[in-house]
């Protein structure tokens, strides 16, 4: 069930990103033609529902694979021969989102070709025809043209290649499948279909690097705030439309003794307190969290803590602030969870220590602000889970990565084991176990996982270094459950 | 199975364990071979000192082997061309090893104290540094002319950040516990600049118990599971007459001595004619031996007490070995480098063997400079501060020739005045075991282990 799940999910890449010199930080909402993921879905109970469509399935794949073989074939003795797609036209009877689909499907096989550079140039797919980003075709070597028609009870896929160095068609291949009535229903799904679907990459922004959290809470005036934490600063945004508009930064200062680390991470809190805004802000590059209360439009810091909070939860009718505290300068936490009484911002008392494992990433879920769980990914890349009371749960077989989020005690989003290429996993946990329902690709490393809200949508905010980050940049993204 | 291949065999089980790899584990230990320090006082006047007092000290700058320069005590740096200041601010809340602040003043004292050192470097870097002030978190130094390039001069594996406290230290690592004879471990500094480094420790080890995981050693001494790298260095060993009054017969005996104690060790040290490289230097030194008879004859009416620079104690075994089985009653005595210039102005000592690490890329004239500063000692006159004042004219002449032929003329002094003769090369590879990776080599040929991790952590 989870290898079906997560083939069902593979989410095109998203819009992206830009900072720009007005310090927006600008997002493209993926087109309409990219938020597949219901049909897929849809796809895959169908195929579950009805064995029989996976058979059918087949001859669309087969076709594909057959076009993406002669592809593979045409650039064998070529190397790093930069091809896209620039011509989709659909004389056949499939429906639009069916060739979006088949595109998907075509273009993830040449992406495989080692020989060719492919980009992915399609912006939309409507009437029959793929509406394309030409601007970028002066920059290819070789383009793909695609026509579907309809012979008879077939479909036939023409392909032509074309030299833009030659100007001229240098090969063209055209082939045929006899697709059953399943595999066009399949296929010819519509995205309405159903609502019930998993979640997707919603936007993706170009951040500064060693962003370690992302928090939300509603502004003065209503609009939310998105607050970025960097290790000497908090940067404060707000929505307008795709964008994020810088507002306001607040510099942080840490005192001695200071940890210079190699790789940043932090957590970030922000709650309501007596209708004040207090903020915490704690990392591995220093022994204590800072407390900060706004006041006046002005950040004081009330209270230095000896770990790092990450939720405030009520105990037996009394708030607490829940944290852990990490190995200084490392990556990873220390085997204690912390309680500290919380009735006034500038008090530091009474801590309790609770032992856990030593980990990499830790997260607590709740329900109604009562402890439901405590989520670790240990030291040997194993997730654990603890009860409210600190009964230890079966450790998981499988490696997990090293970055996890619970969302509400709903849902919990943990990295891939991997390097390089990773993926997140998106887990249901109402039931109180690990039920994997969805997955999707990451574009480089998961830095962090943070569970928040992005334009009333809940989700996770999901960091990235990508593989040859350049200009000091790293990539943010939001995932969510668009329907929610 | 051909051993040639063994690296590659190696490495496949290595990239599988890398890619399973998510977080950079923290911890472990490596161990290093290398001559046991005295005291934990900056010395690199030899390779395994230099690679030792980097594990310890942080530099101010780091030259890679590229060619790019880093740093990780500053925030930034740039030069002022109006004021003709090189401006480096310090990044904030730095600690030495003990959690005792680092500020611009240890900075500017750190600089001050290299540039008082008896050095090429600091004194090349002394000919354009007119002042050197502390601003809150920015040192600022004033120079006396343009000199965008002073960078470079900056790079000098000498100049690191000293603290007041000898107990404190700057570099990723700091002394934990030193067992003599045996090994030193280091523990990391958890207040590094760079970033506090994966490992948890590094053991130095002394003796030859076991296999380290890194050493040095000669090229091309193929080993399994070790990778070598080009340290880019040489050392030279010379023999060199602190006194006036040596007599020439002695100095020739000496000399025929320790030709013939290489000779009988099966030519174990690369002969060296030439006060740099043989295969650099315009001119080859030829001093001519004598007979063996003759040379027991002056060394036995001679009474010679031979001091050897401890960087050279891996000479100790095998000299004192020859000198028995010759019957010759020679002295010899190990003095740590540091000592060695307290001694210069006594009598003590007139026959010491001194060592000299050189960069191969270096410029032959940057060399025969350095030989003349650092190794005339209390010889150092007005001749060869006029010598090196035309070396330094000829350079920006862009005349090889001239180059060439100053050079010539400046070891053929050296060599007639008679007060360092030099005897063998040493060449040097770094070997480093597979199974650790990120292990940089800088332009110095130092390995820097701050991202040094195990494979399969």
């Amino acid at each position: 069930m989870k290898k079906v799940a997560q083939q069902s999910c593979e989410v095109p890449c998203g819009g992206i990103r830009a900072l720009d010199s007005k310090f927006k930080i600008c997002s493209k909402k993926p087109t309409n033609f990219r938020i597949c993921y219901k049909a897929l879905t849809w796809s895959l109970l169908m195929l579950l529902l009805f064995p029989v469509f996976v058979f059918c399935q087949s001859a669309t794949e087969a076709m594909v694979q057959e076009a993406a073989d002669h592809v593979r074939d045409f650039f064998k003795d070529k190397t790093a021969s930069r091809v896209a797609v620039v011509q989709f036209e659909n004389y056949s009877e499939l429906t639009d989102l069916a060739m979006q689909k088949i595109y998907q499907l075509l273009t993830a096989r040449l992406e495989n070709d080692k020989n060719i550079s492919v980009s992915d140039l399609l912006l939309n797919f409507a009437n029959g025809r793929g509406d394309f980003n030409v601007s970028k075709v002066n920059e290819l070597d070789y383009l793909l043209y695609l026509r579907f028609i309809q012979n008879k009870s077939k479909i036939g896929i023409g392909m032509m290649i074309f030299s833009r160095w030659q100007d001229k068609l240098v090969s063209i291949k055209y082939c045929e499948k006899n697709l059953g009535p399943g595999e066009r229903e399949l296929l010819n799904v519509r995205n309405f279909a159903f609502s019930e679907m998993g979640f997707s990459k919603l936007s993706e922004f170009a951040t500064k690097k060693n962003l370690m959290d992302v928090q939300s809470t509603p502004g003065a005036d209503g609009q939310t705030q998105y607050f970025f934490y960097y290790p000497d600063e908090i940067v404060i945004y707000t929505a307008r439309e795709d964008r994020l508009e810088k507002q306001t930064a607040t510099k942080l200062n840490w005192s001695r003794p200071l940890y210079p680390v190699l790789h940043y991470h932090g957590k970030l809190l922000l709650f309501l307190f007596n209708h004040e805004l207090i903020m915490t802000v704690g990392g591995n590059f220093s022994s204590n969290a800072q407390m900060l209360t706004l006041r006046d439009n002005v950040w004081l810091e009330t209270a230095k803590i000896g770990f790092v909070p990450f939720k405030k939860l009520i105990f037996n009718g009394n708030s607490y602030l829940v944290g852990a505290s990490y190995d200084e300068g490392k990556n990873f936490f220390t085997d204690k969870i912390y309680f500290m009484p919380f009735s006034d911002p500038a008090v530091v008392s009474g801590i309790i220590e609770r032992k856990a494992f030593p980990a990499y990433a830790i997260d607590f879920s709740t329900q109604e602000d009562q402890l439901q769980g405590i989520h670790l990914i240990d030291r040997n890349y194993r997730y654990r889970l603890l009860t409210a009371d600190f009964n230890e749960t079966a450790p998981e077989p499988e490696p997990k990565g090293a970055s996890l989020s619970a969302g509400d005690g709903q849902w919990l989003a943990i990295s891939d084991y991997s390097r390089q290429t990773d993926r997140i996993f998106f887990y249901d946990i109402k039931a109180g176990g690990l039920r994997p329902v969805y997955s999707g690709k990451i574009p480089g490393e998961i830095q962090f996982i943070s569970a928040g809200v992005w334009q009333n949508t809940k989700g996770f905010w999901v960091g990235c270094q990508l593989p040859h980050d350049q200009d000091d940049q790293s990539v943010l993204q939001f995932w969510g459950k668009r329907n929610e | 199975m051909n051993r040639q291949k063994l690296p590659a065999v190696f490495a496949l089980p290595l990239v599988v364990l890398f890619i399973f790899a998510i977080k950079p584990h923290y911890g472990g230990e490596i161990s290093v071979k290398l001559n046991e320090p005295t005291t934990f006082t900056l010395n690199t006047a030899n390779y395994s000192n230099l690679i030792l007092y980097s594990l310890i000290y942080e530099n101010f700058f780091y030259l890679q082997k590229d060619g790019t320069i880093t740093t990780h005590v500053f925030e930034d740096y740039r030069f002022d061309a109006g004021s003709k200041t090189l401006i480096l601010t310090l990044k904030e809340n730095l600690s030495f090893s003990n959690g005792k602040p680092l500020s611009a003043k240890n900075i500017q004292q750190s600089l001050k104290m290299f540039l008082g050192a008896n050095l090429f470097a600091a004194s090349k870097l002394n000919k354009v540094i007119k002042n050197i002030r502390s601003v809150e978190n920015q040192i600022l130094v004033e120079l006396l002319t343009d000199k965008a390039d002073i960078l470079d001069l900056m790079t000098a594996p000498e100049l690191v950040v000293l603290a007041e406290n000898e107990q404190s230290f700057s570099g990723p690592f700091y002394p934990d516990e030193w067992e003599k004879n045996h090994h030193l471990t280091l523990k990391a500094n958890p207040f590094y600049a760079g970033g506090r480094t994966y490992l948890d420790a590094v053991k130095i080890v002394f003796t030859d118990e076991t296999l380290p995981d890194v050493f040095l050693s000669s090229p091309k001494s193929l080993r399994e599971n070790f990778q070598e790298f080009d340290s880019g260095i040489f050392q030279n060993i010379y023999l060199c007459f602190l006194q006036g009054d040596v007599g020439q017969n002695t100095k020739i005996a000496l000399y025929t001595l320790l030709k013939r104690f290489n000779e009988a060790s099966g030519f174990k040290y690369r002969e060296l004619n030439t006060l740099t490289s043989d295969e650099e230097s315009p001119v080859a030194i030829q001093i001519k031996t004598i007979t063996e008879r003759r040379m027991a004859s002056i060394l036995k009416s001679s009474d010679i007490k031979l001091y050897i620079l401890a960087s050279l104690s891996f000479l100790e075994k095998d000299l004192t070995a020859f000198l028995k089985k010759n019957n010759l009653k020679i002295e010899t005595l190990f003095i740590d480098d540091s000592q060695m210039m307290n001694f210069l102005n006594s009598t003590a000592i007139q026959y010491v063997l001194i060592d000299k690490i050189f960069q191969t890329k270096i410029p032959i004239e940057e060399k025969i400079s350095r030989i003349l500063k650092e190794s005339s000692f209390n010889q150092f006159n007005v001749k060869y501060l006029r010598m090196l004042g035309e070396l330094d004219e000829v350079k920006y002449s862009n005349s090889q020739e001239l180059l060439m032929e100053q050079i010539a003329r400046i070891s053929e002094a050296i060599i007639n005045d008679g007060f360092i003769f030099p005897l063998f090369q040493k060449q040097y590879s770094l070997y480093i075991r597979n199974v650790w990776q990120a292990v940089e080599v800088d332009y110095y040929g130092r390995p820097l282990f701050q991202k040094a991790r195990k494979a399969n952590d």
